[in-house]
């Protein structure tokens, strides 16, 4: 905040301590003054003259220095000091103290109160209920259905089994008729090509085969 | 007539001139001077407050003028605008018109900061460095010490830095 110099502030008060009226503007003020009150005492004289005898005024103007002079200089500022704290005091006693209990204000209060305290815990608590029924409800019904499906899957597998077991032994049973059939014809085409061959040799060499014979006998014979 | 009433006119012959002087200082009206002059000693004559010590009557008297002075700047600054022709003369010590009018706009100014004074420090600052009184004389009047009068008057002129610093750059 700006200030202005000490010196302009003694400078202006000391220009107001300069200021002088005009001695006839004086004379006239205080004559003013002089005839007001002259008036006022004409104008009132026996009130002025018989209030302090009737109110009492000189016996009070008497007694209000002596007791004035009992008291130390100050105790009035500090009784009104006093009072003021006191006062203070009070106040603010009130203000902070506990209000004067109000049933209904309590137990709305109270209801307020437990509402929002209890509010959450029942709701998680019954969020977690249905969870955990959820959860136990679907852990039964995943099982009973984990087992019917295997169930099923190994039957279908047996079935399968079984059905492929049927075919593949139709179609071996089929395959190992062929094959025979086949090596019997194998067997009935090589029959008769060695018998083929065997009159084909007979006829050919069966001669000679007898000499061959013989001659082998007769060079065995002198050993 | 009453003892009260010779002791007033007896008090209005003593300090009649300073009082006088006092109210012009704070108003800067002489006209308006004289009408709380005489509210002044009106309201003397009827209040019961002050014993018959000349010192006590004195005491009272100041400050009663002053809360006077003030309470009538107070007011007119809430009272319609008077005519030109209507508004007297301020006074003043400079004869340069221009001077005249910048010192007494200051005066003003600076009665106006005086009258957001508190009471006490207003007084005792009036009384010190308008009125030029001693700082002991003061004192006694207040009923307090000269070295608590030499402190209400320090802050005062503090008080009196601050707001008028402040109306000084609002103006610039």
């Amino acid at each position: 905040m700006s200030e202005i110099d000490e010196n302009q502030i003694h400078d202006r008060l000391k220009r107001l301590s300069q200021i002088e009226p005009a001695q006839d503007a004086t004379s006239r003020a205080m004559q003013q003054v002089r005839d007001t009150l002259t008036k006022q005492q004409e104008e009132h004289p026996r009130v002025a003259a018989s209030k302090p005898t009737a109110l009492g005024m000189a016996e009070r103007d008497k007694a209000i220095p002596k007791l004035r002079l009992r008291l130390p200089p100050g105790a009035i500022k500090l009784a009104a000091a006093a009072v003021v704290l006191i006062a203070a005091g009070f106040v603010a006693g009130r203000l902070s103290g506990p209000s004067p209990m109000d049933v209904e204000e309590l137990r709305a209060e109270l209801e307020a109160s437990l509402k929002s305290s209890l509010e959450p815990t029942i709701r998680r608590s019954v969020l977690d209920e249905a969870d955990r029924r959820w959860q136990s409800v679907f852990a039964a019904g995943c099982a009973q259905l984990k087992e019917e499906l295997a169930q099923q899957v190994r039957r279908d597998l047996t079935q399968f089994a079984a059905q492929s077991l049927v075919a593949s032994g139709t179609q071996t049973q089929q395959q190992l008729r062929e094959l025979i059939q086949l090596i019997e014809a194998a067997r009935i085409q090589d029959r008769r090509n060695v018998e083929a061959a065997l009159e084909h040799i007979e006829s050919q060499f069966g001669n000679g085969l007898m000499t061959l014979a013989a001659r082998t006998n007769e060079l065995q014979g002198p050993e | 007539m009453s003892g009260r009433h010779e002791e007033l006119l007896a008090y209005l012959d003593k300090s009649g001139a300073e009082l006088f002087t006092l109210l012009t200082r704070l108003t800067l009206r002489q006209d308006v001077a004289e009408e709380l002059m005489q509210d002044l000693f009106i309201k003397l004559s009827r209040s019961s407050g002050p014993n018959h010590k000349a010192g006590t009557w004195d005491a009272y008297a100041r400050k009663a003028a002053i809360n006077l002075a003030f309470d009538w700047r107070r007011g007119r600054k809430h009272a319609p605008l008077q005519q030109l022709e209507q508004v007297p003369e301020p006074v003043s010590n400079d004869n340069s018109p221009l001077g005249g009018l910048i010192h007494s706009e200051e005066l003003q100014e600076t009665l106006d900061a005086i009258g957001r004074l508190k009471k006490a420090s207003r007084e005792a600052l009036i009384r010190r460095y308008i009125q030029q009184e001693s700082y002991e004389h003061i004192a006694e009047q207040m009923g307090t010490t000269s070295h608590r009068v030499r402190a209400i008057c320090s802050r005062a002129v503090n008080h009196l830095r601050v707001a008028l610093g402040s109306n000084h750059r609002q103006s610039t």
